[in-house]
């Protein structure tokens, strides 16, 4: 068995608009050469306005995620309130690095826009992003991880720019990441990509190259 | 000598009774009423408050002035009397507050343990076996007084459909159609018996839940700051179950519409000037 | 890795076969030995992997899940059955012994009226897919199965697919392989006969015969 965040394959990215931000994943879910499922979402949301996705090893993806909607969960119980995406950035990491001596094969990447507070009334969109031990990073711009994670540094340093509307943006994550999948082997087989603003959500299902 | 068999909860009196849980299930039938009335279309759930009054601040309670549907409910429950304990089950309780909230905290745990390790939303009857294990403990095991709460349990499952509940401090539960916990129980089940129909709407099942209310409780008209009110629907879009926690407008608008009360906006959160009901004031802050 | 395994849902059934080889590397010792378990009135597994691994995990799942039933007067439901079969492979995987077990699980969910059929490995993988292969049916079948399944499949239908699979793993590896093989739906789980020339028609004029013994007790659905 080669590297296990390479078992599966699988790809996610995340990208920061005006007002907005993008996450986008593939569907593929294989055993490292043969595909499997053309269904499995490694992207999830938490609530309207923060999404996550956990490319890598598949199990894991699983085990993290139920892992996660448990503590959300009982943090939304508990707090009377939504996580903020920068709190559960923090979950998230927390959660890796308790495994630091056998950890989850997962890199995760977080999108979600903070909601206004008297603090923070014009709070900026947000994007993170681990390592499998849980080191966050906040990039400004994009955020990529998974098999076709260098593709896609590529492809979106190409196509990105900043302050990106809505529509745009759907359009540049949606040709980042299916152009980076073409490229890669292990990731590809459809991609579904969500487009999160203030006032809604907007989920589209892409069709790609079935090969 | 006459405290002989009292003291103890796990001791039984020689007519073979718990004192201690029948004192429990005594000071329940003293707090606010619970009533739930089921239907095929969903569940409605109204609850008396007792902690009333304009000195009260509200925001600053448990869920405060909240509500909502679905995930909204989450953000602040009802506050006082009804409870969200997982997306599919709504609960209203009658009795000790304090204990009450540990008893939520129990069971929403439960629920989440269960849909960790089964991705599902955990069955409303093995949520209610769940906690009654548990409140039955508190009659056996040494030395702890029994939980002073009995609960409504409200919910939907995908095996048999809407559910109603009722559990007591001995940890004894049961199915109902149509139920009430807390003061003038027996009173206000006599009148669902009269008034029940099995196919009513849920529409008909809100109105029955909130006219009965009226009727048992002490005051005259009914409005927001004396009452808790939620339902327990299906979402008709994705067939999921879908809570509804009323928020204080939303009550008023349809208590107005039932011709039952309710509180004009202006009026909102300035309440009676002592906690109205069954309970002596003592108890006020205590049994609820 | 000697194993092979299909599985395949339909419009309201979902089939499961498996090999019936077991023995040790190049050596075959058995070639009747039935890798298919039924762990409840609508839900059954098709297994492979590391043998005594592959008994004693078995054996662990079907008796949570009778447990399951006696307790709560209620089947898991299959969602739910896979969820928790996954938790225990992946909470094995980083144990000090891992169970190095393959399966696949179908089921019948009588809520919904809907197969399920899921794709797991040792793992904790878990695919929710509508055909599924495991071990060499992994080379050699599922462009088969990716050609010629379609929504919504008539059983008939799905026995024809299962047999081109099968047919393709016998001309295709070197191993020999008998098959067995079950359905289920809605009357539960039942015994397919793979060597009579229509089956499903035996099945529906003789059920009882294809009766498969199921460790749960069946309680009639409540009305």
């Amino acid at each position: 068995m080669g590297s296990p965040m390479e078992y599966n394959g699988g790809s996610v990215v995340a990208m920061v608009g005006k007002d907005c931000v993008a996450i986008a994943t593939d569907l593929r879910l294989g055993q490292q050469s043969i595909g499997v499922a053309y269904n499995f979402d490694k992207v999830v949301a938490v609530n309207d306005k923060l999404y996550y996705g956990l490319p890598g090893l598949a199990t894991d993806v699983y085990s993290l995620r139920e892992h996660l909607r448990f503590r959300v969960n009982m943090y939304r119980m508990k707090e009377e309130r939504e996580i903020t995406p920068k709190t559960f950035t923090h979950l998230v990491s927390s959660s890796l690095y308790e495994k630091r001596f056998g950890p989850w094969f997962i890199e995760p990447v977080v999108a979600g826009l903070p909601q206004p507070t008297e603090l923070d009334p014009h709070p900026k969109p947000f994007i993170s992003t681990m390592d499998t031990i849980g080191c966050i990073t906040t990039p400004k711009d994009f955020a990529v991880a998974g098999t076709a994670a260098d593709k896609l540094y590529g492809a979106a340093e190409g196509l990105w720019e900043p302050d990106l509307e809505p529509d745009d943006l759907f359009e540049t994550i949606s040709q980042t990441l299916l152009n980076a999948v073409d490229r890669d082997c292990l990731s590809g087989w459809g991609a579904i990509v969500h487009v999160i603003t203030q006032d809604k959500v907007v989920t589209r299902r892409l069709r790609s190259r079935m090969d | 000598m006459a405290r002989r068999y009292d003291s103890r909860t796990t001791i039984f009196s020689p007519e073979g009774r718990l004192f201690q849980v029948e004192y429990a299930m005594e000071a329940i039938s003293h707090a606010g009423t619970v009533l739930a009335v089921l239907s095929k279309e969903g569940i409605a759930l109204a609850a008396e408050k007792k902690v009333t009054g304009k000195l009260l601040d509200l925001s600053l309670a448990p869920g405060g002035q909240m509500g909502g549907e679905g995930n909204q409910a989450w953000l602040g429950g009802g506050g006082e009397k009804i409870f969200l304990l997982n997306n599919n089950i709504l609960a209203g309780l009658a009795g000790i507050t304090s204990d009450a909230n540990s008893l939520v905290n129990f069971s929403r745990n439960a629920a989440q343990q269960h849909l960790f390790t089964y991705d599902e939303d955990i069955p409303v009857e093995m949520l209610v076996q769940r906690l009654c294990d548990m409140k039955q403990g508190y009659t056996q095991f040494g030395g702890l007084r029994p939980f002073g709460v009995a609960l409504l349990y409200v919910g939907w499952d995908s095996l048999h459909g809407f559910q109603l509940y009722q559990s007591d401090p001995s940890g004894n539960y049961s199915g109902w159609k149509a139920t009430c916990i807390g003061a003038n129980h027996s009173s206000a089940t006599s009148l669902l018996k009269q008034d029940y129909k099995d196919d009513l709407t849920l529409e008909e099942a809100r109105s029955l839940c909130l006219k009965t209310m009226s009727k048992t409780m002490d005051s005259t008209k009914l409005g927001s700051e004396k009452l808790e009110f939620a339902t327990m629907t299906l979402d008709p879009k994705t067939k999921q179950p879908l809570a509804k926690i009323y928020r204080p407008n939303e009550l008023d608008a349809l208590l107005r519409q039932l011709e039952l009360g309710g509180t004009s906006d202006d009026q909102v959160g300035v309440g009676e000037a002592t906690g109205g009901g069954g309970g002596d004031e003592g108890n006020v802050a205590m049994s609820t | 890795m000697g194993d092979c395994s299909f599985g395949i849902t339909g419009k309201d059934f979902v089939i499961l076969a498996s090999d019936m080889n077991a023995g040790r590397g190049i050596i075959k010792m058995k070639s009747d030995e039935n890798k298919i378990r039924a762990l409840g009135p609508h839900l059954a597994m098709a297994y492979g992997g590391e043998t005594g691994d592959t008994e004693q995990f078995t054996d662990y799942v079907e008796r949570n899940m009778r447990l399951y039933h006696i307790r709560n007067h209620n089947a898991l439901l299959p969602p739910a059955a896979s969820a928790w079969i996954r938790r225990q492979l992946a909470q094995s995987l980083r144990s000090r012994k891992p169970y190095a077990v393959n399966l696949l699980l179908g089921g019948f969910d009588t809520t919904t009226s809907l197969p399920h059929l899921y794709w797991i490995d040792y793992l904790g993988t878990k695919a929710d897919i509508p055909y599924a292969a495991h071990g060499f049916g992994m080379y050699v079948a599922l462009s088969t199965m990716d050609k010629w399944w379609f929504e919504g499949m008539p059983k008939e239908k799905g026995v024809e697919l299962l047999r081109k699979c099968i047919n393709e793993v016998q001309s295709r590896i070197v191993v020999q392989f008998n098959f067995n093989c079950i359905l289920i739906d809605a009357d539960g789980v039942h015994q397919l006969d793979l060597s009579a020339s229509d089956p499903i028609a035996d099945l529906s004029r003789a059920p009882e015969k294809a009766e498969v013994e199921v460790p749960n007790p069946i309680i009639a659905a409540p009305a």
